[in-house]
């Protein structure tokens, strides 16, 4: 019946021999387009540029992926992704603003964006850290009940004082320590995996 | 009530982080923490470092551009053909995703003059869903010239949109519905040519291995051994005819009701899902945890695939989890090719040696070490399967005797007989007394209980774990981790007795 795909997916799909490394991409794309979003609105692109910037990047690096080969074992997949897509993103970025649709951005001139490179690079892992934050805070999230889970979010994310928390909770302030050192811990061991996932060199 | 002398001691801080704490010890180290504010700050430092913690502040309090299209991406993207989502641990997701799928097909079935009936598919009357995979949706349904209830497997729209996966799905499907085989479903029919492509099964009453695991956790030696041995039986039979399951696991492995029957489905289907991945975008369908290492590695698979994935569904039948474990799928897959598990009798001392001993055999990375073909598995389990159920009539295979390599400190002695017997007695004396220590520990502990602050009404076989019985508490605790609902339950429990701890 229905045989097409949406044109766009087309392009991001891809087979990859190794499952891992399969796995590896899926992994990576999910985490790695809100980041371009991410920075390319800080840059002051609208949401629909954004988008098409975030989806270019992704295609590029789809499209390097048949020319990665498995080097020596040291090289990581996930690794050689983030360098390709932080590449790319920086082409898409600053080198090429007339590859973008036409609309009401303003870009910044050339020679100052190129200076603003290094300043884009520490802007990509800081958003690349955030997703894998955020990453990490979903799994959790989806495997803590609900009250040890509130006990972290209100005095983190909602920035509610662990007095207060502990009142609403109806619990005691002990409770909300161990409660939100736990998921903490969590959370951590969780960051590190994904980015042991991206960085390692060897297990 | 006062009792212990609280110390400050890091390691317990530690232990409580790592959740391998149990319960009691769980709650005295709370009252501790209730008056100790060194440990308050100590337990926050041993978290995670400072620079994580403000990191994790500020990540998650604020994602600077609160767009559809940033959600649309990082949360429910295992929907709607929109999936890059890899085989995460995304239960939420993946129940909304089951969810939809179900509904989308039930949406397609033709309509049936039959009130109590919710449509028609094929010649069959729907009554009902059975639950949904990762490779599609099984219905319940009436086949009416035949008089007999059937289970119907309907590949799921998304993977039905591929040309390559519906042939495959037609293909193996055929292929399957040849193996006769008391061990392996039988399949009455299979359809390719409507929208939906599905295939038709007797409808089993029981549950699923993976049921029962999530229910009962470990389960006993024999019923190991007499399970595996049917799963063993039954990949025989298909092998025999050039077919490998390539998906293997408790999920795939049902037990009937009332009788001893184990029953194998899903024949080679997941091939089809990796012909549909191929055209997409290469998920993974379902867990990988069962995977063997040319699996994950993606190279060509044969029989002693499965052999693999057989070792690691016994594995989880005597620990109660897989032997595989990690928080992504990535991570699974590297542990498959790169690591070794954790011993069986590590998680549960009462499985005998020799069982360990073959499950190793199983897991072996290399595909040469391990044992070569099912038929030789089954063989060999069911002679220890007569050996379990009359020790004193049937003796262990002579293979399992030998001692391993990785076991040399184990020697049987000459005289094998009396010896098996021995041991057999010297267990079952272990077990009696461990029982009976248990018992009175439990009685002990739940009159602590009763005078302290422990509300009565928390009471129940969990919570009387108590320090003593922690292996078996680690263990309910690591087997609920594979089932999100059942896990839920317990930490609230957790959550449910922190409450009955007051300040002092």
């Amino acid at each position: 019946m229905v045989e097409e795909i949406p044109e766009t997916r087309d392009s991001l799909l891809i087979r990859v021999a190794d499952a891992r490394d399969q796995v590896a991409w899926e992994q990576f794309a999910r985490l790695y387009r809100p980041v371009v979003y991410n920075v390319a609105r800080m840059r002051g692109l609208q949401d629909a540029d954004a988008q098409d910037v975030a989806q270019q990047v992704l295609i590029a690096v789809s499209r390097a992926i048949p020319a990665w080969k498995r080097i020596d074992g040291t090289t990581r997949f996930r690794h050689w992704l983030c360098r390709i897509a932080r590449n790319a993103t920086i082409n898409c970025l600053t080198r090429q603003p007339g590859d973008r649709a036409v609309g009401g951005n303003f870009y910044l001139p050339d020679a100052v964006s190129r200076e603003a490179d290094i300043d884009l690079d520490s802007q990509l892992e800081r958003e690349y850290r955030r997703q894998l934050y955020r990453r990490a805070a979903e799994v959790v999230r989806s495997r803590t009940d609900e009250n040890t889970w509130q006990a972290f979010a209100m005095t983190m994310i909602d920035g509610i004082p662990i007095a207060e928390a502990a009142i609403r909770l109806e619990r005691s302030e002990a409770v909300v320590y161990a409660a939100r050192s736990r998921i903490m811990r969590r959370l951590r061991d969780i960051v590190k995996e994904l980015e042991a996932e991206s960085d390692e060199s060897s297990s | 009530m006062k009792a212990h002398p609280e110390t400050c001691d890091p390691a317990r801080v530690d232990a409580y982080l790592a959740e391998s704490l149990g319960v009691q010890a769980e709650l005295e180290f709370l009252r501790h923490l209730e008056q100790c504010p060194v440990c308050r700050d100590r337990i926050q430092k041993s978290a995670a470092e400072p620079s994580t913690w403000s990191d994790a502040e500020e990540f998650l309090r604020d994602q600077p551009f609160d767009s559809a299209f940033l959600r649309s991406f990082t949360q429910t993207s295992t929907e709607s053909g929109q999936s890059e989502a890899g085989g995460d641990h995304e239960d939420d997701q993946n129940r909304t995703a089951a969810s939809a799928e179900i509904a989308q097909v039930l949406a397609m079935l033709s309509p049936t003059d039959d009130p109590q009936m919710i449509g028609r598919l094929g010649g069959y009357e729907v009554s009902g869903v059975v639950g949904s995979g990762g490779m599609g949706v099984v219905l319940k349904a009436f086949d009416g010239p035949l008089d007999r209830t059937v289970a119907i497997k309907v590949l799921a729209p998304r993977l039905a949109s591929s040309g390559a996966a519906r042939r495959r799905f037609a293909r193996e499907a055929k292929a399957a519905a040849t193996v006769l085989h008391p061990n392996v479903i039988v399949i009455h029919g299979v359809s390719n040519d409507g929208p939906l492509p599905f295939l038709v099964m007797p409808y089993l009453r029981g549950e699923s291995l993976q049921r029962r695991l999530n229910r009962l956790g470990p389960l006993s030696a024999e019923e190991v051994v007499r399970i595996a041995q049917q799963v063993a039986s039954g990949l025989a039979a298909a092998h025999g005819q050039g077919l490998v399951h390539r998906d293997i696991k408790p999920a795939n492995i049902l037990l009937e009701d009332g009788v001893e029957r184990v029953t194998l489905t899903d024949f080679g289907l997941a091939r089809a899902v990796d012909d549909a991945s191929m055209t997409r975008s290469g998920v993974i369908a379902g867990t990988p945890q069962y995977m063997s290492p040319e699996q994950a590695r993606g190279d060509n698979v044969d029989a002693r695939s499965d052999i693999f994935s057989l070792g690691s569904v016994m594995y989880a039948m005597c620990t109660g989890r897989p032997p595989f474990r990690a928080e992504t799928s990535y991570g699974i897959l590297r542990r498959i090719t790169d690591t070794e598990p954790r011993p069986v009798r590590d998680v549960n001392p009462n499985i005998p040696d020799w069982l360990e001993h073959i499950i190793q055999r199983l897991l072996a990375k290399s595909l040469d070490d391990r044992i070569q073909n099912a038929d030789h598995v089954a063989v060999l389990l069911r002679k220890c399967l007569s050996h379990l159920q009359q020790p004193s009539m049937a003796e262990l295979p002579e293979e399992c005797r030998t001692p391993s390599r990785r076991h040399v400190w184990w020697r049987l002695p000459q005289s094998r007989l009396r010896a098996v017997a021995l041991a057999a007695f010297s267990c079952i004396a272990v077990a009696v007394i461990f029982a009976v220590s248990q018992t009175n520990f439990i009685d002990d502990t739940s009159q602590r209980a009763g005078e302290s602050t422990v509300s009565p009404n928390a009471d129940s076989s969990q919570d009387t774990a108590t320090p003593d019985g922690w292996d078996a508490m680690q263990a309910e605790i690591d087997r609920f981790e594979a089932d999100l609902s059942v896990s839920e339950v317990d930490v609230s429990k957790l959550w449910q007795i922190q409450s009955d701890i007051k300040p002092p």
